[in-house]
This record gives structure tokens, sequence and C-alpha cells, in this order.
């Protein structure tokens, strides 16, 4: 028991540790991109929001407001670019998306490849619990029976015992 | 008697073990670009070396053309040039879609002389494939075409649309089985528009 409170407080420790320094990390980072003007403090919200569900079509796995490569630089000014011209969320995603394609947005749309991410863990689930329920009053029926048996097989024995 | 319980999980996982397994040889850079069977986005860009002239998307009107996306400071655009410059031998077309990565238009830090400098100790060096060179300056066709680095190079057919669009390297490989059969079927229908245009204007 001791030893399982100590492990779980380093899990936990190293955890926020490591949450903090991702706090941390990214404040950085924003911190080096403040090189916009905004004409309004929607303007900038909307930029942020973009920039950080915008995926770098060239570093994989970061967003646009992450990334160091060129082509996200190019984005982030492209994005201010169209934000300045009076565009909403919703069209300078689609502007994005016209380019290169739907990864280079974090929510992928529901299609027909996409549609089994959602089919495939539910189907898992149902067909568990299926099994689940139909194996369940067999087991402990069984269990009972052998328990009942046991049972009478102990009093048995002290029946003799004595 | 096979028993059930143990031939569902069994194909479940033989299932999973392919899918896996598909997965080990999978690009995942490999997209499909969105520039594909779309013409030529509208573009009005300056020649690099001469930025007084301008082009268009007419430049790609009548005429098969490859449009190679490079600079020099990108190492495989190096590797490539003289294989183009060979191509080029060959007559095929390379218009030089240039860009460059010092040249931010946020902070400008290289001037336009030096970076046509460059360009002319390059393909004076490893060979000069190209007609001649598109500038893009703040890269907002290449962004357009969904470029997402160099180099890139695509074939671009008489109406100015976009045919084929490879990323990477260009090389004897990618030119055998991804270029020539559509770069030679429209040349030949290029050669046939040619010969009957010739033939309806003799008296």
């Amino acid at each position: 028991m001791n030893h399982l409170t100590r492990s779980l407080f380093i899990i936990v420790s190293m955890w926020s540790l490591l949450t903090l320094s991702g706090l941390l990390f990214s404040h950085d980072v924003q911190a080096t991109q403040e090189n916009y003007a905004f004409a309004s403090e929607q303007q900038r919200q909307d930029f942020k929001r973009l920039t950080k569900v915008l995926r770098c079509p060239m570093c994989q796995n970061q967003n646009i407001a992450d990334s160091d490569a060129m082509i996200a630089h190019d984005m982030r000014r492209k994005v201010y670019q169209l934000l300045s011209q009076g565009n909403d969320h919703d069209q300078v995603i689609d502007f994005m998306k016209q380019r290169y394609g739907d990864f280079v947005y974090y929510q992928p749309p529901v299609n027909n490849s996409t549609i089994w991410l959602w089919i495939l863990p539910f189907s898992v689930l149902l067909i568990g619990g299926w099994i689940l329920f139909k194996r369940r009053p067999e087991i402990s029926h069984t269990d009972e029976q052998v328990e009942a048996d046991l049972l009478a097989k102990a009093d048995e024995l002290l029946e003799k015992d004595k | 008697m096979i028993n059930t319980r143990f031939v569902v999980p069994l194909v479940a996982f033989i299932a999973l073990v392919f899918f896996l397994y598909q997965g080990l040889f999978s690009d995942p850079r490999e997209r499909e670009s969105q520039a594909l069977a779309k013409p030529m986005p509208t573009f009005s860009l300056p020649d690099l070396m001469e930025p007084s002239v301008i082009y268009t998307n007419d430049v790609f009107t009548d005429q098969v053309t490859l449009l190679n996306i490079w600079g020099v400071w990108c190492v495989t655009c190096a590797v490539e040039l003289p294989y183009l410059t060979e191509l080029s031998q060959q007559g095929v077309r390379f218009v030089g879609l240039y860009y460059d990565q010092d040249l931010d238009p946020d902070f400008g830090t290289k001037t336009l002389a030096r970076v046509q400098q460059e360009v002319i100790e390059t393909t004076n060096q490893l060979g000069n494939p190209f007609v001649f060179n598109i500038f893009d300056v703040y890269r907002d066709t290449s962004l357009d075409l969904g470029v997402t680095g160099a180099p890139e190079t695509l074939l671009i057919d008489q109406q100015g649309v976009i045919r084929v669009h490879h990323i990477g390297d260009l090389n004897p490989r990618v030119w055998d089985s991804k270029f020539a059969p559509l770069y030679n079927e429209l040349m030949a229908q290029q050669s046939l528009q040619f010969t009957t245009r010739q033939t309806e204007s003799q008296p």
C-alpha cells in the first residue's frame, strides 16, 4: 500500500512538472510571434484560435502557432492577412483546406473513411457488453452449485470427525 | 470441431496484425495534392533576374511546362538540378518558381541582388534547366499551390491545368513512372494540333 502511494505520488508530480514546463514553453513560443498589429481584440482572439487549430503540413504534429517551419510562418501571415481583409474563422479554415486538404485542420470531417473511427470503439463496447451480459448468469449459477457442493462435502467431513 | 471462442479472437488478431503491418510501409507525409486537375492559380509575379518583367498565367498557355519550385538554400534542389538540365536539353520546358527562405517579407534581411548572385553561381555550377524563373516574392503562389517545401515539380498542360504534382526531388525513376507517360501523351497532342493548324493555314 505504501509502495503504491509513493509511486502514485511520483507519477502525479512528474505529470504536473511536465504540464507546467509545457505551459512555460508554449508561452515562450507565443511571445516570439507577437509582431502582428491587430485591428481589434476580437481579431487577436481569432488569430490565436486559428493558429492553434491549423496544422503545419510540413512538421506533422505541430500546429502553426508552435511551429517554426517556414510554411508555418507563411500560413500565420496568410491567416493574419485574411483576418485583416474581413474573413471570419470558417472562411480562413476553408481557404487553408482548399490548398492543403483536410489534413490542415485538426478536426477531421466525418466521411466514408473516418466514420470507422466512430463506429469501431462503440461496436467494441457493444459487443463486449453483450458477451459479458450473456455469460454472467451461467457462471454465477455454476459457482453457486459448486459452492453448495463443497459446503455439503465440508459438512459431511465435519460430521465424520465428530 | 473448432471452438468459436478460439477462432473469433484469432481472426480479429490476424486482421489487426495485417492492418498494422501495412502501416509499416505507408508514408505519413504522403497526401493527395489539392492542386491536381485544377488550373494554375492566377498570379502576377516578376522575373527573378529582371524584376520589371511581369509574368502571368499566359506563360503556360499552348505549351506543356514543368514548373519546378526551388531555391538555392534547398539541398535536394541542388541534387536534382543536373538531371533537370539533362531533361531540358532533351527539349522539356522547365520554368522555375523561385522563392527565398531568407528574404522574409516580415524581416527582410537579404537584398535581391544577393539572391540573384547566388542563383547565377548555383546554375553556373550545377546547370540551368530553366527558360526563366518566376520570383514568388511573398510565397503567395506557393501557398496557393499547396507547396510545403522545396523541391516540388508540377506538370502543367497546354490549357494551364496542373496534371502532376510531385513532392520531393525529380530523378530518372520518378520521371519514368510519374511524368513521362503523361508528358509524352501531351506532347503528341500538341504536335497533332500544330500539324492540323499548319495544314489549315496552307492555301
